[in-house]
């Protein structure tokens, strides 16, 4: 699986989150919003059949009173009186309760004015005959009853009543569709998000399963690729074993076919100094001859003018060939002696290190004498590793830590120990001439060396304590500044195991 | 019995073989040196042209030997010598570069007597040949079985 594809795979499941944390929000928001629109829809459908209501409220009172009115005209019984004055006195109440509801709406508020103004005379009647009939004028009052009936009074109220019933019907109808569509709406509004969501969360379990699938692949895959890595490690290590030997191999034997022509230009250079000499002697003998005389057979005539100065420069020519042979074949030694270190075994064993290095000490006790050196050891942690390798690694570095003294300043070398963390850590410390930190790496490569060159040396010292030190699974690392001394520090396991190095070899 | 000890040198490099005879006559050694360049010639010579070594039945040898010729690898042509009767009590000198102690160590086992590296220091060099030439005139060289 790749990044990319995880990586959109995440966003992919972010947004379907987001989605759905959308669509649940929508969803609440047009609830609430429907379900208030809904409420507001049946205030006005209630609003609408109290409308009606008091309407058919208040003809039922005008009737009321009507009616009461005649009662009373034909029996004069007080209890109709009663009646009537009751029934009239809450038409008022009544109208002014519809004049209240309908101010929203300017059809019904015409309506409700000519109503009014229906009921206002018609009431003026109703006082009148009650007027006439206290007066006892009771066929003046009937009279005026029949004057009122075959007026249109009571049929306007009635049709005006009836109009605005008619009004507030059409009203209720068409609030109870908007209700109605308020309601439908809300509902399929839950419905469709409530799908949505449940379609949301299908995608999001398919994405998060795909995503599982992908990581137990890829679990697998590392599984597969550890155990790979296993093999291809120890494939590698082959590769690289052979390579070392190779390496090894091919140094040895160049260095042994190169000493085989250097013992031909050494052996006859020395042949031709023989002859050099014999010829010489014999020019000697010559020039010194009396003329005519047999040659003198003297072996040390002086030579004399150009002879001698030719002599010298030919002793001086085969002395240089000489010296550059006889490094070359130091520096073949050195060559075949490191990859004859390289190839040697090595023993671990228990090693008390400070009686071992007090004996490479006293081994190299002339030479610290001879240089003014002291060297102080201090208590060091026993180990277990190859006796020889560590023999060289000390007597290296000490060697060194002697032959590279400032002149003049009585030296002082430092031989300090400590362990951590299954490690031992060796410092040889001298107050000596030091090395420029320029030169820190140099000193460990093969036939390099660092500062002033006034002492005899290969270059090959350091390069192989390093070589040895690694083979003994350790590290080693130098701090130093120039004039002012040197500390090498070598790190070595404490428990060196041998099979795990030596089954490189 | 007064039969002269003849030197057989096998060794590839001309010069080498060149210091070797100078010295040898140095040290005051006179006998015949037989010089061969090559392994399979000096076989020739040692085992004669039916490779039984019968012909030089009798004949007094002493061998020097380098070990890195061209054709063969000195070590087998050690290990022939001292499996064949009439050759494997000649002495055999091994004189060569290589100073490695399994190789020494192998070259004693076949069974050679002496074991000489050539050190490129040519003052070593000739004392180590001039030694020889004192072994050579301490030495009796059996002649080979009859």
């Amino acid at each position: 699986m790749t990044a990319e594809g995880q990586r959109r795979r995440a966003f992919w499941q972010i947004l379907l989150f987001a989605a759905g944390l959308l669509v649940l929000t929508a969803i609440s928001a047009g609830s609430v919003y429907l379900v208030n629109r809904a409420r507001d829809d049946n205030k006005w459908v209630v609003h609408t059949i109290e409308v009606e209501n008091q309407l058919n409220t208040l003809l039922l009172e005008l009737r009321r009173a009507e009616s009461a009115a005649r009662g009373y005209l034909l029996t004069q019984g007080e209890s109709f009186k009663a009646d009537h004055e009751k029934a009239a006195a809450a038409i008022v109440p009544a109208l002014d309760r519809i004049t209240r509801l309908t101010a929203d709406n300017p059809a019904q508020r015409e309506g409700i004015e000519k109503l009014s103004a229906a009921i206002e005379t018609r009431l003026g009647q109703f006082s009148q005959e009650m007027e006439f009939a206290r007066q006892g004028q009771f066929d003046k009052a009937a009279a005026l009853v029949r004057e009122a009936a075959s007026t249109n009074t009571t049929s306007t109220i009635g049709r005006e009543a009836n109009a605005m019933i008619q009004e507030e019907e059409r009203l209720f109808r068409l609030r109870s569709v908007n209700a109605d569509r308020s309601q439908t709406f809300a509902a399929s509004m839950t419905g469709i998000g409530s799908g949505l969501v449940v379609v949301l969360a299908l995608i999001s379990t398919w994405l998060v399963r795909r995503s599982a699938q992908a990581r137990d692949d890829a679990e697998a895959r590392l599984r597969d690729s550890n155990l790979n890595l296993e093999a291809t490690i120890d494939e590698r290590t082959a590769d690289l074993r052979e390579a070392n030997d190779e390496i090894q191999r091919f140094a040895y034997i160049v260095s042994h076919d190169l000493r085989s022509p250097l013992v031909n230009i050494m052996g006859f250079t020395s042949e031709l100094e023989e002859l050099g000499k014999d010829i010489f002697r014999r020019i000697g003998g010559l020039t010194n001859v009396p003329a005519g005389g047999p040659p003198v057979e003297v072996a040390d005539i002086p030579l004399a003018g150009p002879d001698r100065q030719m002599s010298v420069d030919f002793a001086e020519a085969l002395g240089f060939i000489k010296s550059s042979i006889a490094r070359m074949d130091r520096l073949i030694s050195a060559i075949l002696n490191l990859t004859r270190e390289g190839r040697r075994e090595f023993q671990p064993e228990k090693i008390d290190t400070r009686a071992f290095v007090e004996a490479i000490v006293s081994t190299l006790a002339h030479q610290a004498v001879e240089a003014q050196a002291e060297i102080h050891i201090e208590p060091l942690p026993a180990i277990v590793s190859d006796r020889l390798a560590l023999e060289q690694i000390f007597s290296n570095l000490i060697d060194n830590a002697i032959k590279y003294l400032k002149s003049g300043v009585p030296g002082e070398i430092r031989i300090r120990g400590r362990t951590k963390l299954g490690y031992a850590i060796f410092e040889i410390n001298d107050n000596g001439r030091g090395i420029d930190p320029r030169d820190h790496q140099r000193i460990f490569e093969l036939f390099r060396r660092a500062g002033t060159q006034d002492k005899p040396g290969q270059g090959i010292g350091l390069a192989h304590v390093r070589a040895l030190v690694r083979r003994l699974g350790g590290t080693m690392s130098v701090s130093s500044e120039l004039n002012a001394g040197s500390t090498f520090t070598v790190t070595l396991p404490i428990a060196w195991n041998a099979t795990n190095r030596n089954a490189d070899k | 019995m007064t039969q002269p000890v003849s030197i057989i040198m096998i060794e590839d490099d001309e010069g080498h073989a060149r210091l070797i005879e100078r010295n040898i006559r140095r040290s005051g050694v006179n006998n015949e040196i037989i010089s061969f360049g090559n392994g399979t010639e000096a076989m020739k010579h040692l085992f004669g042209p039916d490779g039984s070594g019968l012909s030089q039945k009798g004949n007094a040898l002493l061998i020097l030997l380098d070990l890195n010729l061209p054709d063969m690898s000195g070590i087998d042509i050690l290990r022939q010598i001292k499996e064949n009767k009439y050759l494997k009590a000649s002495p055999v000198v091994v004189l060569t570069t290589t100073d490695d102690s399994q190789e020494i160590k192998r070259c004693y086992e076949l069974g050679c007597n002496v074991y000489i590296t050539k050190p490129v220091n040519y003052e070593n060099f000739a004392n180590a040949i001039r030694q020889l030439g004192l072994f050579f005139s301490v030495i009796q060289v059996p002649p080979a079985a009859s």
